[in-house]
């Protein structure tokens, strides 16, 4: 058989694009709306998605709380839970969810992912994270964000305790430098072998991490050279640990706009970049830069030079080669990235779309894709309606799950 | 009276999900107030637990429709914010029947597997744990009711006032705040308390919604006193339900006893720790007799946890 691509259905308050629920046919209450979560699971379900795809952060996403009003992202639900609500209406679909390694301890975080699995039957998958938010910080008596290469540290020991946890009674115990554990976990061992697990980080430790322990990775990449680069240097990496290329699925995410037409689909775009209020946009690329003064610049000049951050390193280095590549100014760079948050955005017809995942896909930059539907439920339904059967037609895309658990759709091997 | 069933999920063979699942719609067709679930840590006997309570709690909730439904998380295990969050949440997935079972006492293995393997001095803990509920609730105060505007057209999905920092400083914890997670249709989710020392009576008085109290000669003693302090919290006495465990273990629940203690107000309710299987025992034995001598209700008398318990909170 033809290799497939594995498809994601990343699932965000409502919706992607950050003025997303200002749109008339977004689900604005979708943050307090279980059966809303219900419908979109189901219809992802239906189209045949590998996963669904939960992040989270333990915090509000802005700092200044009248940005924070103007956008639907300071309340929702917790993805543990949420997800394990979904584990029932659900048979088939992974559950993934995001937790991070700098405010949990692994003994519960494993134990938490496992009780999912289980629940799920063997569904479930961790996205690790670090937690690159002061906000966050805040919340968990840290005065200030720590180091990127101590939250890598703390995040490796982290995921090496849980994957050992995970293989059951023959786990011997933990005494390392941030984490001591005593017991094996007192659940019986995943359907699955154990919960897959998904890492996000592109920087130089981060993708050490990843080759490391992941099995799926999800990351942001604008074009093809850059997926592409990202994709050989990740796999080239994975030799050094005793690992195959394609035991990690590189997953970059991918933000569509789809309609019949290619004038609708652009019409749809403008729409939605249309409701984004100026220092929204500039709110949230000082975000993503890791920079707190942005709205001190001209909206309409250049973006200026950065400092090096304690942030999301690589982030930032997307972002700042964008505007110097396309000569954009702070406001077209804020709008831009408001709506896709850095990743890639694809605005066409069904056909136009699966051109474009399948070049990206058989020109060696991803092994499937994280779908990031603008809206909801509009644009996960139309992804799903429109561009899924185109992808099923061509081959590119499976027509039935081929198992039960989310390994078996990545085509992961079961651990020992 | 309130009658809660509580659920050691670890005892015996792991459940599937469907034996769970069958469990909480029979409690709930009985018109039980809420199941506790338990939630195990390793202890010597290495018993296997089926779940996590709170992932359970959210799966069950998406099966039923009335019953309330409380898990057991270990503040240990969880930071105070991480547990606000999961509990807020699972009151929203469940459209308000969620409630935390808080245990006052810690569990001997536990901290071992939390990177503190010298535990805690039982005076820390009390310490401790008064600070973390403290926490936990005032981030589940930190939205008011109206504070989501959907306000489309004029760009205001909240108002930015109605929405509070907690900005706490203690002596184990910082929490900045707010949480990320709505305001339930009850308000906030159930506080249950057990094993509650005389020592952290008052704590319980101020911040209890529901206290479980093990059977003893002195329950009358103890309710009394326990309401004496809610009282002298500025709370109303009937803010606190008092529930006195009773073991269901071998169906051999006495129905008579069980009046008694209603009849001479030595508690509000009772709950009863069994297994599964030993539920339909109950239901078939000893819950006609309690129906018959008067002392249960049929049916619920609203849509949420706080409703069923005449807890003050949410539209009821």
């Amino acid at each position: 058989m033809t290799r497939q691509m594995k498809l994601g259905a990343f699932l965000w308050a409502t919706g992607h694009h950050i003025a997303a629920w200002r749109h008339p046919k977004a689900h604005v209450a979708a943050g307090i709306d279980i059966d809303h979560y219900i419908q979109l699971a189901r219809t992802a379900e239906a189209a045949k998605f590998d996963m669904i795809f939960c992040e989270d952060a333990a915090g509000l996403r802005e700092a200044d709380v009248g940005i924070a009003s103007q956008t639907s992202r300071s309340i929702g639900f917790e993805p543990i839970s949420l997800l394990s609500a979904l584990a029932v209406p659900t048979s088939r679909i992974g559950l993934v969810s995001t937790a991070s390694t700098s405010y949990n301890e692994p003994y519960g975080l494993a134990r938490t992912f496992l009780s999912l699995d289980r629940l799920s039957g063997g569904r479930a998958g961790w996205n690790l994270v670090t937690s690159a938010s002061p906000i966050e910080a805040a919340n968990f008596g840290a005065t200030g964000l720590k180091p990127h290469a101590d939250r890598y540290e703390r995040a490796r020991e982290f995921a090496e305790v849980v994957r050992g946890l995970w293989q059951g009674g023959s786990f011997q115990g933990h005494d390392g430098q941030s984490f001591s554990v005593r017991d094996p976990l007192d659940l019986p061992r995943s359907p699955q072998g154990a919960p897959v697990m998904v890492q996000a980080g592109a920087s130089d430790v981060g993708r050490d991490l990843a080759a490391r322990t992941a099995d799926v990775v999800f990351t942001a990449a604008q074009t093809l050279e850059e997926a592409k680069a990202f994709y050989d240097d990740l796999k080239g990496r994975m030799a050094a640990y005793g690992r195959e290329p394609n035991d990690i699925k590189i997953m970059p995410g991918v933000s569509p706009v789809v309609a019949e037409t290619e004038a609708e689909a652009r019409e749809k775009h403008e729409e939605l970049q249309a409701l984004i209020p100026d220092d929204v946009g500039v709110a949230l690329l000082s975000s993503y830069l890791s920079i707190s003064d942005l709205h001190r610049y001209p909206i309409d000049g250049p973006m200026p030079e950065l400092p090096e951050t304690e942030g999301m390193k690589s982030r930032q280095a997307l972002v700042v080669e964008q505007s110097r590549r396309d000569g954009l100014s702070i406001r077209q760079l804020a709008r831009h990235f408001a709506g896709a948050r850095g990743h890639w955005r694809v605005v066409g017809t069904p056909a136009q779309i699966a051109d474009e995942l399948q070049a990206r896909f058989e020109g060696g930059g991803a092994d499937g894709f994280n779908v990031m539907p603008s809206y909801f439920p509009g644009e996960l339904d139309a992804f799903a309606t429109l561009v899924v059967p185109e992808l099923q037609r061509r081959g590119l895309f499976r027509r039935e799950y081929e198992g039960s658990t989310l390994r078996e759709h990545l085509g992961l091997k079961r651990p020992a | 009276m309130h009658l809660a069933v509580s659920l050691n999920i670890a005892s015996g063979q792991p459940l599937a999900f469907s034996e769970l699942a069958s469990f909480a719609k029979q409690a709930e067709v009985v018109g039980l107030d809420v199941i506790i679930l338990d939630d195990t840590v390793p202890d010597s006997g290495g018993s296997e637990s089926p779940f996590e309570a709170t992932t359970l709690l959210a799966a069950l909730a998406t099966v039923t429709s009335r019953i309330g439904l409380v898990a057991a998380a270990s503040t240990v295990a969880h930071q105070p914010y991480n547990l606000a969050r999961r509990f807020a949440s699972l009151d929203i997935i469940s459209h308000g029947r969620a409630g935390w079972h808080a245990t006052m006492a810690q569990a001997p293995r536990e901290a071992a597997n939390f990177s503190r393997p010298e535990g805690f001095s039982a005076d820390d803990f009390r310490r401790r744990v008064e600070e973390y509920i403290g926490i936990v609730q005032g981030l589940w105060q930190g939205w008011d009711a109206d504070a989501l505007l959907f306000d489309k057209v004029g760009g205001h999905f909240h108002d930015p006032s109605k929405m509070h920092l907690l900005d706490h400083k203690g002596e184990f914890f910082s929490v900045r705040g707010p949480l990320n997670v709505a305001r339930s249709p009850q308000d906030t989710p159930v506080l249950v308390m057990s094993r509650v020392s005389e020592r952290v009576f008052d704590l319980a008085a101020r911040s209890a919604d529901v206290v479980l109290l093990d059977e003893a000669e002195d329950a009358k003693t103890r309710h009394d006193d326990l309401k004496r302090r809610v009282a002298a919290c500025g709370r109303k006495p009937d803010a606190v339900k008092v529930l006195v465990n009773v073991s269901g273990a071998r169906s051999d629940i006495d129905p008579g006893r069980l009046e008694e203690l209603c009849r001479s107000k030595s508690c509000d309710g009772f709950n009863m720790a069994m297994s599964p299987s030993a539920f339909g025992g109950f239901v078939e034995g000893v819950l006609p007799e309690l129906r018959r001598r008067g002392l249960v209700h049929q049916g619920y008398p609203g849509t949420t946890l706080r409703a069923h318990l005449g807890l003050a909170g949410g539209d009821q």
